[in-house]
C-alpha cells in the first residue's frame, strides 16, 4: 500500500514538473533556454532515494518528453534513465540538511544528458561545432536549471520527511526509498 | 548481501538493466513502425493538454491584469498619437480601395489570386512549446473538433509558420519551417525561379535559415520574396516564406544557395491561424 502511495505522489511531481517545463517555463526563458526541470526531479530524486527511484523517475521523465515531443519514442527515456541510474551513486553522500551538494549533482546531470544528446543529434549528423553548442545552449542551460534547483531542490527534499511520516518510521531507518522492495541497501 | 533468500530482491542493476532494453526496443519499433506508437503520443497529449489550456489561460490573465496598471499618462499620449494616425490612415484607405479593384482586375487577369486568402481559416494559441526552448515545434490549442486535420498550413503574420503534423481530440501539434527536418518547395517572387527552403535551427540563432537547389542560372537578388511553390504537394501555394540573402555558389558547383530571413517572428509567436484547406484538395492548380 505505502508503495503505491509514495508511486503517486512522485508521478504527481513528474506532471507538475512537466507542466512547469512545457507551458511555464517557456514563457521564462533566458538567454533562449528553458531550464530542464524534469532533471531537476529525476538527479534530485536519484540524490534522495538512490538509483533505482533516480531511472525510474528518469524513465518516465523521459517518456513524457517522447510522446509529446521526440521524434523517436525512446531516446530520450533512454538518456533520462542513464543519467537518473548515474545521479543515483550520489545517494551515498545523501544528507537530508545538506543543499549544496544537489546543485552539484543537478548541474552534473544537466551537462551529461546534453553532451549525450549533442553526440547523438549533432555529432552523428555531421555537426562538428562543439564550441558553439557549449557557448550558446549548454552552459545557459547549466546554469538556469541549477539556480530554478536551488528553489526546487528544497520542496523535493520535503519527499524524504513525508515519506518517513507516512511509512510510520520504517524502525530508524530516516532514509526511505519510494518503492517498496527497492530498499537502498544494495546500492550503498 | 547477506539476504539471498528464497524471494529475489529486485536490484538497482536489474531495473536498471530492463528500464534500457525497454527503451531501446521502443526506440526500434518507433524507427521501423512510426504510425504503431501515435495512439500512445494521443493519448498523453489528451491528458496534459487541458492543463496547458488551463495554464496558458491564467498566464495570459495575469499579464492582461498587468497591463492595466501600466502609466495612465502613456495611455493617453498614445490615445492621441493613435487618434491621428487613424485620421491619416482612413485617407490612406481610401486609396487603397481604389487601388485593390485595381488589383483585383490585375489579379484575375494574371490567374495569381493567392488562394489562401480566401481560405477558411481557424485562430488558436499556442499552449505548449518544445521542452528544450526551440522553436521547432509547438502545440496549439485546436485539434479535431476544430476541424483540424494533419498538413494543414500554419501562418501567422501573412507568413508561413509550419504545417500540423499530429492532432488530437482538441490540440494539434505543428513543426515549424525553421526545424532541422522541415523543407519547403519555394519559388522566387518576381522570376518564379524554384528553391527548396530548408529549417536550419543553429542558423536560425543569426535570424536565418537555407534556402538550396537555387538554378544555377536563376536571376536572383538579395531581398526577392520566396513564397510557396505550386509544386508543393502538401503546402498551398503562393504563401510568403521570408525574404532571400547572401545569394552564393553551392560547395558541388550544381547550383547556388541562400539565406532566408522568415517573415514570421518564431521567439514571439503567441498565435497563429490555421488554412483550413488542404493541398490535395485545391482544385484549379493541378
Amino acid at each position: 500500500m505505502m508503495i503505491v502511495i509514495k508511486a503517486i505522489i512522485v508521478l504527481i511531481e513528474i506532471i507538475i514538473a512537466y507542466l512547469l517545463q512545457t507551458s511555464v517555463f517557456t514563457e521564462l526563458r533566458l538567454a533562449d533556454v528553458v531550464p530542464d526541470i524534469l532533471m531537476i526531479l529525476t538527479a534530485s530524486l536519484a540524490y534522495i532515494f538512490g538509483k533505482k527511484t533516480g531511472s525510474l523517475t528518469g524513465f518516465i521523465c523521459g517518456m513524457l518528453i517522447d510522446c509529446t515531443y521526440g521524434s523517436l519514442i525512446g531516446l530520450y527515456a533512454l538518456l533520462y534513465t542513464v543519467v537518473g541510474y548515474m545521479a543515483g551513486y550520489a545517494h551515498r553522500v545523501y544528507d537530508e540538511n545538506d543543499y549544496t551538494i544537489s546543485y552539484f549533482i543537478v548541474g552534473g546531470a544537466e551537462f551529461l544528458i546534453n553532451v549525450m544528446y549533442y553526440v547523438l543529434f549533432y555529432f552523428l549528423r555531421g555537426d562538428l561545432d562543439f564550441g558553439h553548442f557549449l557557448v550558446r545552449y549548454l552552459f545557459p542551460r547549466v546554469i538556469y536549471t541549477v539556480l530554478i534547483s536551488i528553489l526546487l531542490y528544497r520542496l523535493i527534499n520535503l519527499d524524504n520527511a513525508l515519506f518517513y511520516k507516512l511509512s510510520d518510521g520504517m524502525k530508524k531507518k530516516r532514509v526511505v526509498t519510494v518503492f517498496k522492495g527497492f530498499d537502498t541497501d544494495d546500492d550503498r | 548481501m547477506g539476504r539471498l533468500k528464497k524471494n529475489i530482491t529486485i536490484t538497482s542493476k536489474m531495473i536498471f538493466t530492463f528500464l534500457v532494453i525497454i527503451c531501446v526496443g521502443l526506440i526500434i519499433v518507433s524507427y521501423l513502425f512510426a504510425d504503431l506508437l501515435s495512439p500512445v503520443r494521443t493519448a498523453v497529449g489528451n491528458f496534459f493538454v487541458p492543463m496547458q489550456k488551463g495554464i496558458s489561460t491564467v498566464s495570459g490573465g495575469i499579464s492582461e491584469t498587468l497591463r492595466i496598471f501600466s502609466d495612465k499618462q502613456k495611455l493617453i499620449d498614445e490615445n492621441d498619437k493613435l487618434t491621428s494616425e487613424i485620421n491619416d490612415l482612413k485617407t490612406e484607405m481610401q486609396i487603397l480601395i481604389h487601388q485593390e479593384y485595381e488589383l483585383k482586375w490585375y489579379r484575375d487577369l494574371y490567374e495569381n489570386d493567392s488562394v489562401y486568402q480566401n481560405a477558411e481559416k481557424v485562430a488558436a494559441r499556442i499552449i505548449s512549446r518544445n521542452p528544450n526552448g526551440a522553436c521547432d515545434m509547438f502545440v496549439i490549442d485546436k485539434g479535431k473538433e476544430d476541424g483540424i486535420e494533419v498538413d494543414m498550413n500554419v501562418l501567422a503574420g501573412g507568413g508561413l509558420v509550419g504545417i500540423i503534423t499530429d492532432v488530437g481530440s482538441n490540440w494539434a501539434k505543428v513543426r515549424t519551417i525553421i526545424a532541422d527536418d522541415s523543407s519547403v518547395s519555394g519559388r522566387f517572387q518576381p522570376t518564379s525561379d524554384t528553391c527548396i527552403v530548408k529549417g536550419n535551427m543553429r542558423r536560425m540563432d543569426d535570424g536565418y535559415i537555407d534556402v538550396e537547389m537555387i538554378n544555377l542560372n536563376a536571376e536572383v537578388y538579395d531581398n526577392y520574396e520566396v513564397l510557396t511553390s505550386y509544386i508543393s504537394d502538401k503546402y498551398l501555394p503562393g504563401i510568403l516564406i521570408g525574404y532571400v540573402t547572401n545569394i552564393r555558389k553551392d560547395p558541388s558547383e550544381l547550383n547556388k544557395r541562400a539565406y532566408l530571413t522568415p517573415v514570421v517572428d518564431f521567439e514571439h509567436l503567441e498565435a497563429v491561424l490555421i488554412v483550413k484547406t488542404l493541398r490535395e484538395n485545391l482544385e484549379g492548380f493541378e
